[in-house]
């Protein structure tokens, strides 16, 4: 499906979204198409992704958070998004805070047990959300998160069949928690494999094609972050966060608004650098794993 | 030592190297990416080869690595003995597999209480920190948390605006128990570009000044805001030796420097606890 497609179709205004890929492989492609759908009144979760520019634009109302650069004099998004009467309320946690809600969301509980969190000042001004009970089995006291259900989660992933049996390798943050707790999933894909590919290894498989709404197949849909096996990080990984107003907007216009999508973003950043800059981007002597029996041949077919 | 002697580390060189020393060969290192990681892969080259080190992301290595300048790089996943999720790595924390985590902070307390979040009221802050990451997961279950900042007034208080990482709360006996933190956990360790500090009874106390680099206990207590507890044992930090400015200088401080060129620009500015 065209992502333009897919995020009209799943994401709305109102949903609490889930953004996948902790520094590695965050759905860059699908947030810009968010933006530039301007879908509004977003609750956000995730951990570690640059939510700037979707705070700056006005269209988050919540964060769910464990770490963010929230230095308003250093950041132009947080100053445009102030400025506007948009800057979201922002729920703090922990790191496994967030990914313990999620994934108490993904287990279809309530709430999660934890020692985290107990001893922190997050659970004065976030008492919603994180509390502390004394346990009924040791009588001692357990901290406690609620439990999120994002209802519509992204991901990226290195490879999915057209099914959405989507394979994700390399670090994976709170991307298996956040994905499955998710009520509606978009998978945005370096390639769409055939399912031949996906069963001789599903092991891999993070999330299983039956809970997925869209399958994008969209190339370098992480840049300019990095994709294990793929691709290394860009030069500006990091370098649209704490710019000015001037970085900001001109990001926003090479990215989104300026550009139908983010095939012509990328097309213009080849025009701009060369065009092998994405080849260039590309891993060097990439090492192989060996190779591991997974299948085999069964007796009447494999169909 | 002579003058030129004297020049050839910083406060910076003498703050890895007494954070690496903190580590020791067989410990499983929870680290944070900046002056953690660079005491870790000191450690790692040097006295403590066996020390396995966790980062957030999901990677789990006792293998060495180039420095990282993010808290999730390609090469710090290649050839990772495991690569998961950051439920797994800090699940191995809360049961208590971790025993050594690494911190920095932007205001610590008397009793070890870190501020990652906010300067003044958190409801209408004068500044504001990015707030726990990992770091309030790491002060609440690992066995022993070192923590890693630079000293002056505003940051060593008598009592921090917000704790986001619980030391030992208000210093009683038995507090962190109380509230279900895991048993036998807290601060153990705190390295200032002035000094390092250990734990007694809860209460930081002075062990050492870097008095080869100028530091005086004076200048300690000038940049701390409660009567500082010494520890009657009190010495003079001892210095980087030549192994150790080595591997800084070829493992980190070069790496760093070369990865920097490449790039056509400084390393980014990755996560790291509690850094203005």
């Amino acid at each position: 499906m065209p992502m333009k497609e897919a995020v009209s179709k799943y994401v709305k205004s109102g949903d609490l979204l889930f953004i996948s890929g902790a520094q590695h492989g965050a759905p860059a492609a699908a947030v810009a198409e968010i933006i530039r759908q301007k879908i509004d009144h977003l609750g956000v979760i995730t951990c570690l992704t640059n939510t700037n520019s979707l705070i700056g634009e006005g269209l988050v109302d919540r964060l769910i958070t464990g770490y963010n650069m929230f230095n308003e004099k250093r950041s132009y998004a947080l100053q445009k998004a102030r400025e506007n009467n948009k800057f979201p309320v922002v729920e703090e946690s922990s790191h496994y805070g967030i990914s313990l809600m999620l994934y108490a969301g993904y287990m279809g509980i309530p709430f999660m047990p934890t020692r985290s969190l107990v001893g922190a000042d997050m659970a004065v001004y976030n008492s919603d959300n994180i509390k502390s009970i004394e346990c009924p089995f040791t009588h001692t006291q357990i901290g406690l998160v609620r439990a999120v259900v994002p209802d519509i989660g992204i991901i990226h992933v290195q490879r999915a069949d057209a099914d959405g049996n989507a394979q994700k390798w390399g670090t994976l943050g709170i991307d298996l928690e956040g994905i499955n707790a998710s009520r509606k999933i978009i998978v945005t894909t370096e390639e769409i494999v055939d399912s031949e590919v996906i069963r001789r290894d599903p092991n891999r498989t993070i999330v299983p094609g039956f809970r997925v709404s869209a399958v994008v197949e969209q190339p370098f849909g992480a840049y300019p972050s990095h994709l294990a096996g793929c691709y290394g990080d860009g030069p500006m990984v990091f370098g649209t966060m704490m710019g000015g107003k001037e970085a900001y907007e001109a990001n926003l216009q090479e990215t989104v608004y300026g550009v139908k999508d983010w095939n012509e973003y990328l097309e213009n950043l080849k025009k701009q650098h060369g065009a092998d800059f994405f080849d260039k981007l590309r891993l060097k002597n990439p090492a192989m794993s060996e190779p591991v029996t997974s299948g085999y041949e069964l007796i009447g077919g494999n169909e | 030592m002579t003058q030129d002697d004297k020049k050839s580390y910083s406060a910076n060189i003498q703050m890895v190297v007494s954070a690496a020393r903190e580590i020791k060969d067989n410990d499983t290192v929870y680290v944070g990416v900046g002056l953690p990681m660079q005491a870790a892969l000191l450690a790692k080259n040097s006295h403590a080869p066996n020390c396995v080190i966790v980062i957030e992301n999901g990677i789990v290595r006792s293998n060495l690595f180039p420095i990282p300048a993010a808290t999730d790089t390609l090469g710090s996943q290649a050839f990772a003995d495991q690569l998961s999720g950051l439920f797994h790595v800090m699940s191995l924390g809360q049961a208590g597999h971790l025993n050594t985590g690494f911190l920095g902070a932007g205001q610590i307390d008397r009793f070890g209480n870190l501020n990652d979040t906010c300067v003044g009221d958190y409801r209408n802050p004068i500044h504001r920190w990015p707030g726990s990451g990992g770091g309030n997961d790491v002060m609440s279950w690992c066995s022993r948390t070192i923590v890693i900042l630079e000293q002056d007034k505003r940051r060593f208080l008598e009592k921090v605006d917000f704790i986001t990482c619980p030391g030992y709360l208000d210093g009683k006996p038995g507090r962190r128990e109380e509230i279900g933190l895991r048993p036998n956990t807290g601060p153990a360790a705190v390295i200032t570009n002035l000094g390092v500090y250990g734990f007694e009874d809860r209460e930081m106390v002075l062990k050492s000044v870097h008095t080869d680099i100028g530091v005086t206990l004076e200048k300690i207590k000038e940049e701390t805001s409660w009567d500082l507890k010494i520890s009657p044992d009190l010495k003079d930090t001892e210095p980087p030796n030549g192994e150790e400015l080595q591997i800084y200088h070829e493992k980190i401080e070069w790496v760093m420097a070369a990865r920097a060129r490449m790039r056509g620009q400084m390393p980014p500015p990755g996560p790291q606890q509690g850094k203005a």
